[in-house]
């Protein structure tokens, strides 16, 4: 298996983890989460367009976030996205079963914490 | 800084397109076209040179894999656009909406078309209905307080005889009930001929009648006095009033007609008035001559009057006929012989007139009631599916920011429309339907030719249509309007919304096909009523058989002899005409009643007053039963050698001979009868006989068809001569007959007008002229009603079978056969229809009182008429699965897997 291919999958089963976290204190546009993605990991996370927004859409199909259309004087129309409650719970239950499993695998296979 | 407009959105359509993401949301398009573009004006910030800007932007977009972008329709409306409602694109206003509706009914011509051709069928034939059966049933008759107003009969429940006129000496006695009546008017129908020296004579209809008939009604005549107003019951001063038609067709309106005799040699009549235009009663009266005898001074056991008479202010009819039963107890036991077991009663005069119509009216009013009903449950089932249907555009209408309210006014405003044109069609049918109804309808119920389009009536049928249109678009629009969208827009599946839709529109078409199941149950009595009528054995055969009547008059056939005469030298004379087989003559035809008289058996012990056997009289001419041919079941017919001077002779029928000589041989029996005058008809001219039977017939029916046959006397017309009788011939073909009997006539008295020529086959199906009436109206509604419960079952399963493409095509992927799906979609409509045809029969069986009136010798139970309005509905319910079932068997396996996003 090599690097890339690991990190992807590890992107696929995180992404609505860091998708939720990062909207969980406020709502924020796709672009603003995308930035906030490849600020808060330095650029070792990058989304594309499609995974971004199929996971969004998926998240609020799911009820765990919610889009809401906003519009200001001289700027394109946007869609910001906020946690809900539902969501929050979920956030919670993810956030634990990682840290059991990075725990875990700190401990099995010596990987630690970035 | 130079920062030229990029048009990012159409960069993401054309990059979707290339990739095959077609099916792109408009919302995902947006927010991939901001998220580009803050992609760029950011770099560009950053210092990036406007071409490296942009090539990041595209290579972002190069980079993502759009098509698994879901289409994302599953959007709450929640996430709509926070901007309120949406720019206006000219649905704003209610013209639009109006515009809109239209073409949303265009875009579905089928349903558009079905719908209005329903509503405007069902309110245009119930209107039709509605306005005959207001007019002839529920207006008052024209008469002063015409609520007073009751017809006087008798009956003889042990006879079976339950309708019966009135033997003029009892209806004195019934006349003189002074706690029920104010007064009471009696009329018997003689036969009255006009001839005058320049014009054919003709025979008109005409009542000799009480002096007191106009008073009583409350009306006068619209030229001259009339009979002098409380003026003499009878008297022997001969008036006449004539009416208003034949004023007009025989006295060119001559204004100085009052005054002048009428030109009849019955006698000495003056016309003392003319009845107004709308006058008429009894029906189809043209003369009415003042009663010139004395009531009283008749028989008690001639039954030839009918009576009107006016109620005291507050006696109801049946308190009246209570009275008029407990005269009639008393009568019978005064006078045991004429009267016992007949009783009269009172029967409200509308009622009356109108009959077997009363009845028939009736049925009708409840078969197009549920014509009504059905077509609304037709229209209301087609607009459910609809709303079913349309549940994904509105969804998709909410999402895209249309509230609530917007999309019930749509709606609305499409009902409306649909309810409109629904009104335009119902009242141009209704008009056409009446004009159809009158001209179809039989002339001889009373007051049908002043039916007029009521336009109360119209308006409640058109309100009742638009408030179905209105109700059944509305109200599914209400309750999907509320339904998540994201249920609603699961394209091609069974969702919670369109099974809540289907249930109702189950229920739906089962109540449909239960109302048309109990329209053609009715319908099918009727058809198998009116064959048992038409069927029923009559004991002649009237094929090829002419019949017409002749009337002499007192003054040129003053003595019986020359009576006589005349009947035997006029069948003579017709006999030996070219194409006649036979000819004779009798006063009573088949299916007529003949005068019912007692009479005893020679050589017995004479029976009580009281007991002695009624049999009816006939005078026949020898050649009358050889015309019908009447089977001879024993003995000879009756010759010309049955005259006066001969031997008294009678053949009798095969009732009678059974009763008065059960297990005996009637031929050569003696008969002795009382029978010497009828009126001033006919007379007796052997007195009490005794009559030798000389031969017995196979049962002739002569009375109406819902009666038993009863014993009957014929006499020989020789030895009891009549001025009028009726005439048979058989012949090769009907004009050389007619044409046989007018020669023989003018040869012998050109003055006698020959009357009511008609076949014999015609005369017998007249009988059943109402009861075939209904019976074609009734087919007609029930192949209206069970077209429209048909198109309804084949449209649920059409609905039905579009709804569950996917899971047929995920059978079919398993292994089905295309027929088995066929099978399973046949047998799902047969299943609906079956329980409405249960359910229908069970209705038609609770119905079954009204359409008692109405039935001869069949009961609404018969197995036969629901078992084929059962089959008959399944079967037309089977077509309509035809098209459903080859849709469901050619589904093609891939529909499973498509639609599903």
């Amino acid at each position: 298996m090599s690097h890339r291919r690991a990190t992807e999958d590890a992107k696929k089963g995180s992404a609505e983890l860091i998708i939720l976290a990062i909207v969980e204190r406020e709502a924020h546009h796709g672009y603003e989460i995308a930035k906030v993605i490849e600020e808060r990991s330095n650029g070792g996370l990058t989304f594309t367009l499609a995974t971004l927004y199929a996971t969004l859409y998926r998240l609020e199909d799911r009820g765990w976030i919610k889009g809401r259309w906003v519009e200001k004087a001289g700027a394109r129309r946007r869609c910001y996205y906020r946690i809900t409650d539902a969501g929050r719970s979920v956030l919670a239950e993810q956030r634990a079963d990682w840290s059991r499993f990075v725990a875990a695998l700190s401990q099995v296979a010596g990987v630690k914490y970035a | 800084m130079n920062t030229p407009r990029h048009d990012w959105k159409a960069l993401v359509v054309r990059r979707a397109h290339a990739t095959g993401a077609d099916g792109l949301a408009r919302h995902t398009i947006d927010e991939l076209a901001a998220h580009l573009e803050d992609l760029y004006l950011e770099a560009r910030a950053s210092g990036r040179s406007e071409r490296d800007a942009y090539a990041m932007a595209e290579r972002a977009l190069l980079e993502s894999a759009l098509a698994t972008v879901p289409r994302s329709q599953t959007r709450a409306p929640e996430s709509r656009p926070d901007l309120g409602e949406p720019p206006s694109r000219g649905l704003t206003g209610v013209g639009a909406d109006v515009r809109f509706a239209l073409r949303q009914l265009r875009r579905a011509p089928a349903f558009a078309a079905v719908a209005i051709a329903t509503l405007g069928l069902g309110a245009g034939a119930a209107t039709a209905i509605f306005s005959v059966i207001d007019t002839v049933l529920l207006r008052p008759l024209p008469f002063r307080e015409p609520h007073q107003l009751v017809a006087i009969w008798e009956g003889n429940a042990v006879k079976a005889l339950p309708k019966e006129r009135l033997s003029p000496v009892n209806f004195m006695d019934y006349r003189g009930v002074q706690s029920s009546f104010t007064d009471a008017a009696a009329w018997w129908r003689p036969e009255v001929n006009l001839t005058r020296p320049d014009s054919e004579p003709v025979r008109v209809s005409a009542i000799e009648v009480s002096g007191n008939l106009f008073d009583l009604l409350g009306v006068s005549p619209q030229l001259g006095p009339g009979f002098p107003q409380h003026g003499p019951f009878y008297s022997r001063d001969p008036l006449a009033v004539i009416s208003n038609r034949l004023w007009h067709q025989r006295y060119a309106a001559d204004p100085g007609i009052v005054g002048r005799r009428l030109d009849s040699k019955d006698g000495n009549y003056i016309i003392v008035g003319v009845m107004p235009a709308g006058f008429d009663f009894p029906a189809d009266v043209d003369l009415w001559l003042r009663l010139t005898w004395d009531l009283t001074q008749h028989s008690r056991g001639a039954h030839f009057m009918e009576a009107v008479g006016r109620l005291k202010p507050g006696v109801t009819a049946e308190q009246a006929s209570r009275e008029l039963a407990s005269v009639s107890a008393r009568l019978a036991a005064a006078n045991a012989a004429t009267n016992r077991d007949w009783m009269a009663r009172a029967v409200p005069l509308l009622d009356d007139m109108l009959g077997y119509y009363r009845p028939a009216l009736f049925v009708l009013l409840g078969a197009v009631g549920l014509l009504l009903v059905t077509a609304c449950l037709n229209v209301a089932s087609l607009l459910l599916a609809r709303a079913t249907v349309r549940a994904r555009e509105m969804a998709v209408r909410a999402a895209l920011g249309a509230s609530r309210i917007r999309l019930v006014r749509q709606v609305l405003i499409e009902s409306l429309v649909l309810a409109a044109a629904g009104t335009v069609a119902g009242g141009l049918s209704a008009l056409g339907l009446l004009r159809i109804a009158i001209a179809a309808l039989p002339a001889s119920i009373p007051r049908l030719a002043a039916t007029t389009t009521d336009v109360r009536l119209l308006a409640f049928a058109l309100a009742v249509v638009a408030a179905t249109a209105i109700l059944f678009g509305v109200v599914p629009a209400l309750v999907l309007s509320r339904t998540q969208a994201s249920e609603a827009l699961k394209d091609g599946t069974r969702t919670a919304t369109s099974a809540r839709g289907r249930r109702w529109n189950r229920v739906l078409v089962v109540v449909e096909v239960a109302l048309a199941c109990t329209v053609l149950v009715a319908s099918a009595l009727l058809v198998r009523s009116v064959s048992r009528m038409i069927h029923a054995p009559t004991g002649v055969s009237s094929h090829g058989v002419v019949t017409g009547t002749l009337q002499l008059s007192s003054s040129g056939y003053p003595t019986w002899p020359n009576v006589d005469q005349f009947y035997a030298s006029f069948l003579d004379a017709v006999r030996r005409q070219p194409g006649v087989e036979s000819a004779g003559a009798a006063t009573a035809l088949p299916l007529e009643a003949g005068w019912r008289l007692p009479f005893d058996v020679d050589g017995r012990p004479a029976a009580r007053e009281d007991e002695r056997p009624i049999a009816q009289h006939v005078a026949i001419t020898s050649g009358y039963f050889e015309a019908l041919r009447a089977q001879l079941v024993a003995g000879r017919w009756l010759t010309d050698r049955d005259t006066a001077s001969a031997e008294p002779v009678i053949v009798v029928n095969q009732t009678f001979a059974r009763r008065a000589f059960p297990g005996e041989e009637a031929v050569g029996k003696r008969i002795v009868s009382t029978a010497r005058y009828i009126g001033p008809l006919g007379r007796n001219l052997l007195e009490a006989g005794p009559f030798r039977i000389v031969g017995v017939v196979a049962d002739i029916h002569q009375a109406p068809l819902d009666q038993p046959d009863e014993p009957v006397i014929y006499h020989s017309a020789r030895q009891f001569p009549f001025r009028a009788m009726t005439l048979v011939a058989r012949g090769g073909d009907e004009a050389s007959v007619i044409a046989a009997l007018r020669s023989g006539l003018r040869a012998l008295d050109p003055s006698l007008p020959l009357s009511n020529v008609r076949t014999m086959d015609d005369r017998l199906l007249a009988r059943t002229a109402a009861p075939r009436l209904l019976m074609f109206v009734l087919v007609a509604f029930a192949i209206l009603t069970v077209t429209l419960a048909v198109i309804g079952v084949y449209g649920l399963l059409a609905c039905l079978v579009n709804e569950r493409r996917r899971e047929l095509a995920i059978r079919l992927a398993l292994g089905a056969q295309p027929v088995a799906l066929a099978r399973l979609v046949t047998t799902q409509g047969l299943a609906l229809t079956m329980g409405g045809v249960l359910l229908g029969l069970v209705l038609a069986q609770l119905a079954g009182g009204m359409l008692r009136g109405v039935l001869f010798e069949t009961r609404p139970s018969d197995v036969v008429a629901m078992g084929t309005a059962s089959g008959l509905l399944l079967a037309a319910a089977a077509v309509a699965c035809l098209a459903p079932a080859r849709r469901a068997a050619r589904v093609a396996p891939s529909e499973g897997l498509k639609d599903h996003g």
